[in-house]
């Protein structure tokens, strides 16, 4: 295989970068090269996150060109909208329905574009949309909503999902173990749905 | 689980760096946080007391103090290394220059971590400019391997030469995760040896052009060291124009030639050591190609290096854009300019995104802070300074920020114009406790003196929060989290001669206001005021015993959806329905701190039933 380039975006404190340290660990354990790259500072207080995985043979850049991602996931839908131009033509796009109102929506000084699912429809065919904070709720805990991002992608990464879920179990060591298998194990069934 | 043959681990750029100052003998290592530089030190500190290795790891005041304790390390024949982001190393600039001259014993490491976009600094200034200045020489790591690799030439170039060696990574180098094989650390036995020479250590002027002479011949030297030199990435591609690249954009550029199908008729020479460039590798270069494009970031060091200014294409010339991070999509299109093929057109973007702006989180402190001051001072001047609290600007709490510690030298600014015009207004500055120690003490004995009149906030969280809660020197913990010793802040505010310094809990928002206008009355009378704002980072789990009992706090039907709290608090458990018309709380964002219960102009925001059920 070549490098296979995987983008996940959201908002700071939703877990993008635990999610990205996953699949990272998961292609290491498969023995592939990986690259990882993210945002720190100031956007993670609740501002735009984005991070990218690149895994396959021979990985020199960390950083994933507009254009040529195979899989975005995004926990937020205008995220995903907002990091849509990463995918390369027939990319896939898994995102979390659920919206979080950035400061100035909440505040009442901008509204939500209110057609963003709609936008994400027409110019990318196939999405599909995860109730990923009703899922994580259900598993214990709705912080879990990462895990369930990477369950619900299980089936489109270049990766033994038995593999994903042993890297899981071993960052959930001591804490929040059941949690996480439980939210991972939901998003795998939420993309069979 | 499957395992990888080498056992390969997965570190971030940072953490590639501490382990090498680790595996490579350094002993003395000091740093003040800063994005993209913090888990230097941090990691280093960390895997010095896992693998039980005797050394100094410390977060000093500042990166001036930093760089000198580092430094003088060396001078006894230890390795040692410094650590800062590039604003950083302008605070250290001062030693940077004179300790070129003088030179280093035990090899220095000064690593200053430049922030291309800029992602989270001031500026992009390019940590090279000033190696130029101070002339040492400097190493672009394109990734966390290859910068474990120059911590280790480093230190060899920096004993070699006795000169202070410059490693520069980039955010994207700095926070970049890749698989690695874990190195060892093997024993490096050294002993503080401080050999006197005042000829030399303590030079006075007519030493310092000896010294100045050394230095350009090891200069000179050091652009001929082979360990160093630039390498070709593509050693079989022939052809009459050449691409030039340091740093990520070599990464990058290496994908996008094979991807663009010019990996064999577009020679890439990869350029480790960006000053001085080596000397026969220029020549050797602008004999062979005839037209040179040159990538990297943020200003064109090496290309102004390369002395054919009709041959050479870059920032200079415009064929790479000067501000902004070399992304690969922007390096992809300069050099399909350059070799004359199409560019591909990407997806377009979709044009309405809504902006997402960061916001203080949800029962910050801070928040309580600058709502107190708008109230006590409603149409002050309000000087800022760096750290999370710069978000005090969507609550129209901050007006100004500098740099480190300007805060309290602009609140002294303003008062002092303002005063010649004969007027009076309210000036309320904020900074950050790691801030003031930082760099905010000098100003403040400066407004003492000349009798400024203003209100300085001092927002003591106990710890550098923005950077990931590094302590601060009132914290009382080293970098290990081991007992340390610690400045009371009282104490050392009243030490420069303030009058009025009072602490108190900004999240008792009727007396915290109180306090700050009677600070604010003081100010006129007399001079300086001090207040300390003492409560506890929500998000440090090192303090979360220290936080108050949550409140629960509903909104009832009286709430006519003025929005008075959602613009003015700014708290992001707070949500606008605009179909309600009405605010309603998000239970999952709500840390219960209880401070909007103040807030509602209408007293509409009430508290609940200890049984959390809102009627």
């Amino acid at each position: 295989m070549g490098v296979f380039n995987i983008v996940i975006a959201g908002v700071g404190g939703q877990g993008v970068l635990l999610a990205s340290r996953v699949l990272a660990e998961s292609a290491l354990a498969s023995g592939m090269d990986v690259k990882q790259n993210e945002v720190h500072g100031m956007a993670q207080r609740g501002g735009s996150v984005i991070s990218f995985v690149r895994i396959g043979e021979d990985v020199r850049s960390p950083v994933v060109m507009p254009g040529t991602a195979d899989l975005l996931i995004s926990f937020e839908p205008l995220e995903a909208l907002r990091y849509l131009h990463y995918l390369k033509p027939g990319g896939r796009l898994v995102y979390n329905k659920v919206p979080l109102n950035p400061s100035t929506v909440a505040s009442g000084l901008a509204t939500y574009p209110p057609d963003v699912e709609e936008r994400i429809a027409r110019s990318c065919p196939g999405s599909r949309g995860i109730e990923a904070l009703s899922i994580a709720r259900d598993a214990g805990n709705v912080k879990a909503v990462n895990m369930v991002m990477v369950g619900s992608v299980l089936p489109n990464l270049p990766l033994d999902p038995r593999v994903v879920e042993e890297v899981v179990k071993e960052i959930s060591r001591g804490k929040g173990f059941d949690v996480n298998l439980k939210a991972l194990a939901g998003g795998v069934a939420a993309a069979g749905a | 689980m499957a395992r990888p043959p080498e056992d390969r681990i997965l570190l971030l750029g940072n953490e590639a760096i501490a382990h090498a100052l680790l595996e490579n003998g350094c002993r003395v290592a000091s740093s003040y946080p800063g994005t993209p530089a913090s888990e230097i030190l941090s990691a280093l500190a960390k895997l010095r007391k896992e693998r039980g290795v005797e050394m100094h790891a410390e977060w000093a005041v500042n990166e001036k103090v930093a760089f000198e304790i580092a430094f003088t390390g060396s001078l006894t024949g230890l390795r040692a290394a410094v650590s800062m982001k590039q604003v950083g190393l302008s605070v250290a600039s001062d030693p940077l220059m004179s300790a070129a001259y003088l030179g280093v014993k035990g090899g220095f490491l000064v690593i200053s971590a430049d922030d291309p976009g800029p992602h989270s600094s001031q500026t992009e200034q390019d940590s090279r400019l000033l190696a130029m200045m101070a002339r040492i020489p400097v190493l672009d790591p394109s990734s966390p391997a290859h910068a474990r690799e120059l911590v280790a030439a480093g230190y060899e170039l920096s004993e070699l030469f006795e000169v202070p060696v410059m490693l520069r990574p980039t955010t994207r180098v700095c926070h970049a995760c890749q698989d690695l094989p874990p190195g060892k650390v093997l024993p490096f036995p050294r002993e503080a040896d401080f050999r006197k020479s005042t000829a030399r250590w303590a030079a006075t002027p007519a030493f310092r052009y000896e010294l100045h002479r050394k230095l350009d011949e090891k200069l000179a030297a050091i652009a001929a060291w082979p360990r160093t030199a630039p390498f070709r990435a593509n050693p079989e591609a022939a052809g009459p124009k050449a691409v030039v690249a340091s740093g990520v954009a070599a990464a990058h550029a290496r994908e996008i030639l094979r991807e663009a199908g010019l990996w064999d008729r577009l020679p890439l020479y990869h350029v480790v050591q960006p000053y001085p460039v080596h000397s026969e590798f220029v020549s050797r270069l602008l004999s062979s190609h005839e037209e040179i494009l040159v990538l990297e970031e943020t200003t064109g060091v090496i290309e102004m290096q390369l002395l054919d200014r009709r041959r050479v294409r870059g920032k200079l010339t415009g064929a790479v854009p000067e501000a902004g991070e070399l992304l690969p999509e922007i390096i992809a299109e300069a050099i399909a300019t350059f070799a004359g093929t199409g560019a591909d057109t990407a997806r377009a973007r979709d044009p309405e995104r809504g902006g997402r702006r960061p916001t203080l989180c949800p029962g910050c402190p801070h928040r309580s802070s600058f709502y107190a001051i708008r109230k006590a001072a409603p149409d002050g001047i309000y000087p800022s300074d760096i750290g999370c609290y710069t978000l005090g600007m969507n609550l129209g709490g901050v007006d100004t920020v500098l740099c480190m510690g300007a805060s309290v030298s602009q609140a002294a600014g303003f008062y002092q114009a303002y005063r010649l015009s004969g007027k009076q207004v309210d000036i309320v500055a904020t900074i950050g406790d790691s801030t003031f120690f930082h760099a905010g003490v000098p100003a403040l004995i400066d407004a003492v003196v000349q009798e400024a009149r203003f209100v300085l906030v001092i927002l003591d969280n106990a710890t550098t929060a923005m950077t990931g809660f590094q302590p601060t020197p009132a914290t009382g913990k080293t970098a290990a989290g081991e007992p340390a010793g610690s400045v009371d802040m009282e104490a050392l505010v009243r030490a420069c001669g303030i009058g009025f310094c009072k602490a108190g809990t900004p999240s008792r928002l009727p007396e915290f206001i109180g306090l700050l206008r009677e600070a604010v009355a003081y100010s006129h009378a007399k001079g300086p005021a001090v207040v300390i704002a003492r409560e506890p980072c929500v998000m440090d789990r090192s303090q979360a015993d220290r936080l108050p009992a949550p409140v629960n706090v509903f909104i009832d039907e009286t709430c006519n959806g003025c929005r008075y709290c959602t613009t003015r608090f700014e708290c992001p458990a707070l949500l606008y329905d605009e179909e309600g018309k009405r605010v309603a709380i998000d239970g999952l964002l709500c840390t219960g701190c209880g401070v909007c219960l103040h807030v509602c102009p209408l007293g509409a925001i009430r508290e609940a039933p200890p049984e959390g059920k809102a009627p």
